[in-house]
């Protein structure tokens, strides 16, 4: 426990200039309209309203399926598949809920199956899908951006044969709940997320599991030598993927109370990708950090949400995007990095000689 | 004379082509299939043959350049937004600006090759990923394509129409003159562009010193920068030449279709790669030819051909059959490489 807090480890650190980041472009926001921080109670539906509670529930989908890439990261890889996972999860979903369409040709409050069967089938599908990526990659010795690229292909056409090319929508309300019900004044999905945040923390931090990840991240070979069961840890981490792709499937689905497997979960592998990313987590693997990517998930949303609220044509909003991104990508990128942890060491060693 | 002949033998046989070989072979096997299959509705015919040229020629175009990126141990996620933006360059400016064709078309050679090189020095100098770099030049070219216009513009020039149009019949000999064979066969610009693409690509990879850089590039990158090899102008001018093959792609797409649209080719980035990984392309580098690229195009394109043929699946089977098929390769390429490095 030797951290020394200096200026030039602050600045070394990735999470700092994310942190930063997004400092920046809350200021921004409260700069240009001060009520972007107000929040307001609603006592018909007993939710919090307001555009940072707004940021929190709309980024919960990239959150959960981010802290699952973290680790997927931190092992030296990344998982493609989660997108199309999301799909399939909606897909099993509203087939389980709306079985016989011919019986059951109007949407209702109503389940055809037990709802137990509605939650567990999705998410157990979709972790034996994650335990199917695992496997090439642990057993096949196959590069995972690879492995899962096969998902990524595939994954959209079996949410599709699922449910015959069809969309289906659904009311039945406990299904409602988990995307736009509420728990202790939060939305659902910030409730979930914040549940879905602290397991994964707990396990990989208050186990040795994290310590398990990293260490195959650095040097898979290295770390079995030394005990470490390489194979059973990747599997475990793409199974717990695919798991948490399929809880932000049931989000996503209940949001619209409907499957669309064209667009449901599109492009979240890349903003997932880029949320761990920006939160600090080197893509060649070793260290993680899941504070890091909730704040880079956040800095995501953030920026869409800023384009919405201040009716920036919404056509720009990917290249806006894109830009911010840039920024901070640059700022974090080494040799930026380096320049400035460079000139806090110098007037560190300045004050140090002014002491003596 | 016999030492030549079995040199060239010599050479077809390395082990390095096996890839190659499985690709063509696979590809065989499937159009072989299909003959069989569908004999009777005309799988056989030469118009079935060219199609798959004429329907697939903007992904084998940009294929040209993703399979160099992949070579070097790069990814580029951009080229499906560029070719887009391209399109919407030269439907917005023709159809409303009322410039002529080829101003729009260098307008976008420079902004693709110019983000190309722009991604590549990211990638190189500031050491950033390239899949995140090049995933924001994605975001970034999507965007600007949104920006101009989220509608479908149609392409109305007469340079252009004419352009499209363009066809050369395939002609047999027969009864002392020529004629148009039938079922109506023909070959357009689409297809002249694509095959000349590849053997640019296989001249510079095969032939150039800077494709043996790629190679080596990809192979290691340190020992290539130890060697005095130029690993930075290598990557970058990668990337650039990958630009200036999307804005390529993206003329052909627009010649196929006729329009501009801001969501055109979405999703076109990962068709391209598939096309390069069952082409027998690594991702991790060093090994890939164009060759072998042609024919995973032809492999990846004659799936929903067999699908059209066979009429009463879902196209979703298109997508499932693809997925199997990378599996396969996937397998085949681990087994060559754990059976190479074993003889080692």
């Amino acid at each position: 426990m030797n951290k020394h807090f200096t200026l030039s480890g602050i600045f070394q650190s990735k999470v700092t200039w994310a942190v930063i980041a997004e400092a920046l472009i809350l200021l921004v926001c409260f700069i240009i309209r001060p009520d972007f921080f107000s929040i307001s109670y609603q006592p018909s539906t007993g939710m919090l309203y307001g555009s940072l509670i707004d940021i929190l529930n709309r980024s919960a989908e990239i959150t959960i399926i981010s802290m699952g890439m973290t680790l997927v990261i931190a092992l030296g890889g990344t998982d493609l598949s989660v997108g199309a996972l999301v799909a399939v999860a909606g897909a099993i979903a509203l087939k389980f809920l709306r079985w016989d369409v011919l019986t059951y040709n109007t949407p209702g409050d109503y389940t055809v199956y037990p709802y137990v069967l509605v939650l567990v089938v999705p998410l157990a599908v979709c972790a034996l899908m994650g335990l199917f990526n695992g496997f090439l990659v642990a057993k096949g010795g196959i590069q995972p951006i690879i492995a899962t690229l096969i998902l990524m292909v595939c994954g959209r056409g079996v949410a599709q044969i699922l449910t015959d090319g069809k969309q289906f929508t659904t009311g039945y309300s406990p299904f409602r709940i988990i995307g736009q019900g509420s728990f202790l004044y939060l939305p659902m999905p910030v409730v979930i997320t914040i549940a879905v945040v602290l397991a994964v923390a707990l396990f990989t931090r208050k186990t040795a599991f994290g310590a398990f990840v990293e260490s195959v991240g650095v040097n898979s070979s290295a770390s079995r030598l030394s005990g470490i069961k390489a194979d059973q840890v990747i599997l475990i981490v793409f199974m717990i993927t695919g798991l948490l792709s399929g809880i932000a499937g049931l989000i996503y689905s209940s949001r619209i109370m409907s499957n669309d497997s064209n667009n449901a979960g599109l492009n979240f592998e890349m903003d997932a990708i880029l949320a761990v990313v920006i939160g600090g987590t080197n893509m060649a693997g070793g260290k993680f950090s899941l504070t890091g990517t909730i704040v880079g998930s956040l800095i995501i949303r953030t920026i869409v949400t800023f384009v919405y609220y201040f009716g920036i044509v919404s056509e720009a909003t990917m290249a806006f995007k894109a830009m911010i991104i840039a920024v901070v990508i640059v700022l974090q990128s080494e040799p930026v990095r380096e320049f400035f942890a460079r000139r806090a060491r110098k007037r560190e060693a300045r004050l140090e000689r002014g002491a003596a | 004379m016999m030492t030549n002949k079995q040199s060239i033998l010599s050479k077809l046989t390395n082990p390095k082509y096996i890839m190659v070989y499985a690709t063509v072979g696979i590809f065989l096997a499937v159009y072989a299939f299909g003959a069989f299959a569908y004999a009777d509705k005309g799988f056989l015919t030469v118009r079935t043959f060219v199609n798959l040229f004429i329907d697939n020629a903007y992904y084998g175009i940009s294929a040209v350049g993703m399979t160099m990126v992949l070579i070097t141990g790069g990814i580029d996620l951009s080229v499906g937004a560029v070719a887009s933006l391209t399109g919407m360059f030269i439907a917005y400016g023709t159809s409303v600006l009322g410039l002529h064709p080829l101003t729009c078309i260098a307008a976008a050679l420079v902004m693709g090759i110019s983000l190309g090189l722009l991604m590549g020095w990211v990638i190189h100098c500031l050491n950033v990923p390239a899949f995140i770099t090049t995933l924001t030049g994605m975001f970034f070219a999507r965007g600007v394509c949104s920006l101009i216009s989220r509608e479908s513009i149609d392409i109305n020039h007469t340079m252009f129409d004419s352009l499209a149009s363009w066809k050369i019949y395939l002609m047999k000999y027969s009864a002392g003159k020529w004629v148009r064979i039938r079922p109506i066969a023909f070959i357009n610009f689409n297809v002249i562009l694509f095959l000349v693409m590849i053997a640019i690509g296989m001249f510079i990879l095969q032939r150039t010193r800077f494709g043996r850089n790629i190679y080596a590039v990809g192979g290691n990158e340190q020992s290539a920068a130890l060697m005095g090899l130029p690993v930075g102008k290598t990557k970058i001018l990668v990337y650039g030449f990958n630009g200036l093959c999307s804005v390529l792609a993206g003329i052909s797409y627009a010649l196929y279709v006729k329009s501009g649209w801001n969501l055109s080719l979405q999703g076109g980035e990962l068709e391209v790669i598939t096309c390069a990984v069952i082409g027998g392309t690594l991702l991790t580098g060093g090994v890939g030819y164009m060759i072998g690229t042609l024919f995973g195009v032809l492999l990846k394109s004659v799936i929903p051909a067999l699908i059209t043929f066979n009429g009463n699946l879902l196209s979703w089977w298109g997508k499932i059959a693809t997925g199997l098929l990378l599996l396969i390769f996937i397998c085949i390429q681990r087994f060559v490489v754990s059976s190479s490095s074993s003889r080692k």
